[in-house]
């Protein structure tokens, strides 16, 4: 009995086997090929999904408008599992098996760092959609870009909203010191802050994952005055819990952080509490957005089913158009020309902004979006860019 | 005995013309998968020794391999690096750079000796007991890799280690790893090892230390733990303590329970067919086109097939796929006298 389950088990497992091996798919013009590597299961699958879907509405896009060169891109997805070893398997499969001419990857750091070093061998140009620090083009080299503003510039925004527009000269700073992005963001904070002549009056951390943040409330009720405002570098599970604390003992100045608050667990955890809250984004998707944006919010529903779930569903849409528009600009399909015509973009105009790469820099100049919480409901607070830039 | 030596040495010899051949003939993502099967190789033949023959059930074996990997890679930083990416490092750490061998070397004997320690007051405990404890101990290793934020840059990732773990370095690390493996296992210790395993108290009537025993057995484990640590950070460069964690435990612990726990051959056969089945349902879980059918892409699917596949290995062969047998070349009959049947269920 056992045998012969063995041994059935053994032929359906060698079929399949035979089966993958056997799959391949023709085309009338052989498409050009674009590595996209995404994180679909695992702890950062809520942005890597949606930057996916818009990935793949613009390839469509692009091929119901007769493709680049004449030839029909085709986007080549891998879940990577949010998992380095599975990242870097990926990116050797997407090399070397499908031979891809560029990537477009992920919305965290961690997982274009785990990427990098393999790309940067193989001379193969990245962009990344959502992954914002501005280091990451020093640390591996020059055939990664950002197509979304760097962390140096949204914490500037921030900063200079909060000055400017709230009012506020002093301040208390909240950092998550657990991820590399809001350590980043709270440094580039600071730096904008006291430049702009604003005074903070404390600062406190924690560490992703914290439940109670009695202590660090505790202390911010003990200060001799209010602060005028808490920027609290924070992912989204976090700061919906600091912002009910928060609010429960009474503290009820504004707080502003970063594009890790732009998903809708905003708004459906954080609830009440999510009042006065401020961040700032790579773009405003909802009511009363710029005529762009609500044609990619059609196109999406359309296609998905479902609204825009933040704003890396339309980074997910640039990457993949500035790609295209690279390839196209190129003139060939050839990686090293296809890097050169990248960092020559200029004015490439995306649902995100405009972006354009100054010689030699990596990271676009583009407008920040500050998005306000006012009636339970998310607006528009502010669309600029920063006076004062810190160094990276 | 001839029949041993005759199979052991055919197995370095092919591993070390996969070793050095395998860059010419493959894809650099076959070379991917080869090394990650050697690497996981070691991590299980390592993990073996304690969880399967000696009957220590340990799920701390990850923290061994995460604290080796940080520890190594933190040697090997150029001295630039230590200064942009560990401001705070302790003087005596922040102006040297170890090369590879030497790194690797100083996590091996650092985590035997560290599991010296865990060890003594651990290895006590028997049975479920020491499974707990041990996973106590993972988690302090992931509770202090995020606090020591001096030395490891926190839960931040750790980055720019360099790239150095090759074919060769892995194949000649998984060699000496069996090699000592295979002396120990079928050697008189290794005889004291199944009999404290399989009777504890009957192996201590006899005259023999039982924690002595288990606390050879899990450092010897801890020492090529650390050694494999540092060959995976130096093949990943970028790392951080979510890496080193329970979903890494539960793959290793699966791949030694599906190839056997008490078969060295077992443990590289269930590291093989885990990581072939999985590459295997990574890309088959994209979708695909078979003439006019159209399976469509179901991401996470990978996962659900693969436990699927687990739960009927342990209902068909509870044993796993080897048992307690190790592979063997036929026609060398003689070998058989290394095989222990007790407990095989016909």
């Amino acid at each position: 009995m056992t045998n012969v389950t063995r041994r059935t088990a053994l032929g359906l497992g060698l079929s399949a086997a035979l089966m993958v091996g056997t799959t391949g798919r023709s085309y009338a013009a052989d498409p050009i090929k674009i590595g996209f590597p995404a994180n679909l299961t695992g702890n950062a699958a809520s942005l890597d999904a949606p930057m996916l879907n818009g990935g793949k509405l613009a390839a469509a896009e692009i091929n119901a408008a007769g493709g680049v060169l004449g030839r029909p891109i085709e986007l080549v997805v891998y879940d990577t599992k949010s998992d380095a070893t599975v990242i870097s398997t990926v990116g050797s499969q997407l090399i070397d098996s499908d031979k891809v001419v560029g990537m477009v990857a992920y919305s965290d750091s961690d997982s274009v760092l785990a990427l990098g070093p393999q790309i940067q061998k193989a001379k193969i140009p990245l962009i990344t959609p959502g992954a914002t620090s501005p280091k990451l083009p020093s640390q591996l080299g020059d055939e990664v870009f950002l197509a979304c503003f760097g962390d140096n510039v949204q914490a500037a925004v921030g900063a200079e909203f909060a000055l400017n527009k709230l009012n506020a000269k002093t301040g208390y700073l909240l950092t998550d010191i657990g991820t590399e992005y809001t350590t980043l963001l709270s440094d580039y904070f600071v730096k904008t802050y006291e430049h702009g002549g604003g005074k903070l009056l404390g600062k406190d951390s924690y560490k992703t994952g914290d439940k109670t943040f009695t202590a660090q409330i505790a202390k911010i009720k003990a200060l001799p005055e209010a602060p005028g405002f808490i920027y609290a570098a924070s992912l989204v599970d976090e700061v919906t819990l600091i912002l009910k604390q928060l609010r429960q003992a009474g503290i009820n100045v504004p707080v502003v952080g970063g594009d890790g608050y732009d998903s809708p667990l905003l708004l459906q955890v954080g609830g009440k509490a999510a009042e006065n809250t401020y961040f700032t984004t790579h773009s405003y998707i909802g009511e009363g957005a710029t005529p762009k944006v609500q044609a990619f919010m059609t196109a999406y529903k359309a296609a998905n089913k479902v609204d825009p779930e933040n704003a890396f569903a339309a980074l997910g849409y640039d990457a993949v158009k500035l790609m295209a528009d690279a390839i196209k600009r190129a003139g060939a399909v050839d990686s090293a020309k296809i890097r050169d015509a990248i960092a020559a973009t200029s004015g490439f105009d995306g649902v995100t902004g405009t972006i354009t790469y100054r010689p030699g820099i990596a990271v676009p100049d583009k407008s920040v979006s500050v998005i306000g919480v006012k009636d339970g409901k998310l607006m528009l607070a502010s669309e600029s860019a920063p006076t004062f830039i810190p160094e990276p | 005995m001839m029949a041993r030596a005759v199979t052991l040495a055919l197995a370095l010899v092919l591993m070390a013309a996969i070793a050095f051949g395998a860059p010419y003939v493959v894809s650099d993502y076959m070379v991917r998968i080869i090394l990650l099967i050697a690497l996981n190789s070691i991590f299980v033949l390592s993990l073996s020794l304690s969880n399967g023959f000696t009957g220590v059930f340990s799920l701390g074996h990850v923290g061994f391999i995460g604290a080796g990997a940080y520890l190594s890679g933190i040697l090997t930083l150029t001295v630039e690096q230590k200064h942009s990416l560990l401001p705070h490092l302790p003087a005596f750490l922040n102006w040297f750079s170890l090369p590879f061998l030497p790194a690797t070397l100083v996590a091996g004997v650092l985590m035997t000796l560290l599991a010296v320690i865990v060890g003594y007051p651990l290895m006590r405990l028997s049975g479920y007991f020491v499974s707990v404890a041990t996973m106590g101990f993972l988690i302090i290793v992931n509770v202090v890799l995020i606090n020591a934020s001096d030395f490891t840059r926190g839960a931040r990732t750790f980055t720019g280690v360099p790239l150095d773990t090759s074919l060769p370095w892995v194949f000649g690390w998984l060699a000496v790893t069996l090699l000592v493996l295979w002396r120990l296992v079928y050697s008189p210790f290794g005889r004291r090892m199944k009999a404290v395993r399989d009777d504890t108290i009957a192996a201590s009537a006899v005259g023999i230390d039982v924690l002595k025993t288990r606390l050879l057995a899990f450092a010897i484990g801890a020492f090529f733990a650390g050694v494999g640590g540092s060959l995976y950070a130096h093949y990943l460069g970028s790392f951080s303590p979510v890496t080193f964690y329970f979903a890494m435990t539960m793959n290793l612990i699966a791949m030694l329970v599906l190839g056997g726990m008490g078969s060295l051959s077992g443990a590289i056969i269930g590291v093989i067919s885990v990581s072939i089945l999985s590459e295997l349902l990574r890309s088959v879980e994209r979708g695909f086109t078979i003439g006019d059918v159209t399976i469509p892409a179901l991401y996470g699917a990978s996962q659900i097939v693969l436990g699927f596949i687990f739960i009927l290995i342990m209902i068909f062969r509870p044993k796993g796929i080897m048992g307690e047998r190790e592979l063997s070349l036929g026609f060398l009959n003689s070998s058989a006298k290394i095989q222990f049947k007790q407990g095989e269920v016909k």
